[in-house]
């Protein structure tokens, strides 16, 4: 299982670019990152997988830009909105992540959204930045959402990945440290490990129900 | 009021951090105010009443932070919220943990890297006196070298109005 930071934004989006990043990343501990907007390559031992963040869209977009970027091994995410808008998403062949959930409606992530979420093998975002960066009521707000979302996880068991979204290298954090900051959300170790794992298993192949031996 | 003997005082423990990007310039009360507004944020007054954290020294790009004994996860998570310091950003990497200020004054000296000089071969026109700093061409535009270990190139883009500090690698400026 690759360890994995599911979004960064380099250069020009950010500061530094994506072979810094997958440097920086690399002695941080971590075997993977999503970025977005570039193309995908593997720098110093660390895989470099292109991303997409989808935000702002009407569905009918979506729809088309999700088609587009279809078996390019691009990861398509797509950032919450409303409740029918996250179910139309997650339904959606081709999307792997939806993102922002803490920004998002208090009713948009419920649980027949995370039903949909497991079945459908669509990851919940939890953006790390929030927790790093934000103070106050922000990061309170932030924290709440994250521990109402990992107990509908404990539930239905949908994929989460976990997302520095550094848009320097400044801004990356350790493995280590990012299961410290896991625990203020009540994630333990191997729940932090599971979803550091989370884009691996979103992108993976399905593996088919029945299996034909002769 | 004379000193508590030893078996009488609180026991502590001291962090090592790296302080990124290099070459930042670090006032230790600027930094102090920095962990100790995360820290209160973080986890409220009264623990960070029981951490009592402080800036112990700052030398060469890294700082040593203080801490009640036992309380150096809360710390050490706190750091790793500290995203600037006075208007400058920063991020603050922990390398190690010990009971002495000295023996982490011995690992800053086993880990404190000799200057490397400034690639030549990425340079444009090179800068007239070795006084100057050397210049390189990153996206089109002129930039100058800010530092410089192993791959990593940190640059700073040539003018005196947007001044963007930017992180790149030597394989950017060669591809560039």
């Amino acid at each position: 299982m690759k360890i994995t930071d599911a979004a960064v934004f380099p250069y020009p989006c950010g500061d530094t670019s994506v072979r810094r990043l997958a440097l920086e990343a690399g002695s941080l501990g971590f075997d993977s990152l999503v970025a977005m907007d570039v193309p995908a390559g593997s720098f110093g031992g660390v895989e470099v997988f292109s991303g997409i963040l989808i935000k702002d869209a009407p569905m009918r977009d979506v729809i088309a830009r999700v088609k587009r970027a279809k078996d390019s091994g691009t990861v398509v995410s797509v950032a919450a909105r409303d409740n029918a808008f996250n179910r139309a998403a997650i339904s959606l062949k081709g999307v792997h992540i939806l993102r922002n959930i803490q920004a998002a409606d208090k009713n948009a992530f419920d649980h027949v959204t995370a039903k949909m979420a497991a079945d459908s093998n669509v990851a919940i975002d939890i953006d790390l930045s929030v927790l790093v960066a934000a103070r106050g009521i922000a990061r309170q707000r932030a924290i709440h959402r994250y521990r109402d979302l990992l107990a509908l996880r404990r539930r239905f068991e949908f994929p989460v990945t976990l997302s520095s979204y550094a848009r320097s290298y400044l801004e990356l954090r350790a493995v280590r440290e990012i299961t410290g900051l896991g625990s203020l959300i009540d994630m333990d170790t191997a729940g932090v490990a599971a979803a550091l794992g989370g884009v691996g298993r979103v992108t993976a192949p399905p593996v088919s129900a029945v299996r034909v031996i002769a | 009021m004379s000193p508590r003997p030893p078996t009488l005082r609180e026991n502590r423990r001291y962090l090592l951090v790296r302080v990124e990007p290099a070459g930042t310039v670090i006032d230790q009360k600027d930094l102090y105010y920095a962990i100790a507004d995360a820290v209160t944020s973080l986890w409220g007054d009264s623990v960070a009443g029981v951490i009592t954290q402080a800036v112990v020294a700052a030398e060469n790009g890294h700082v040593i932070i203080r801490c009640l004994r036992g309380t150096e996860r809360e710390l050490a998570l706190a750091l790793s919220t500290v995203i600037s310091c006075r208007e400058t950003r920063l991020a603050l990497r922990i390398v190690a943990a010990s009971g002495t200020i000295e023996s982490l004054r011995e690992r800053i000296r086993a880990i404190t890297p000799l200057p490397e000089p400034v690639p030549e071969h990425v340079t444009g026109p090179v800068a007239a006196s070795s006084a100057e700093p050397a210049e390189c061409v990153f996206a089109g535009k002129p930039f100058l070298f800010a530092h410089c270990n192993g791959q990593k190139v940190d640059v700073i883009e040539k003018g005196f109005k947007n001044a963007h500090r930017l992180f790149l690698t030597r394989s950017d400026l060669e591809i560039s």
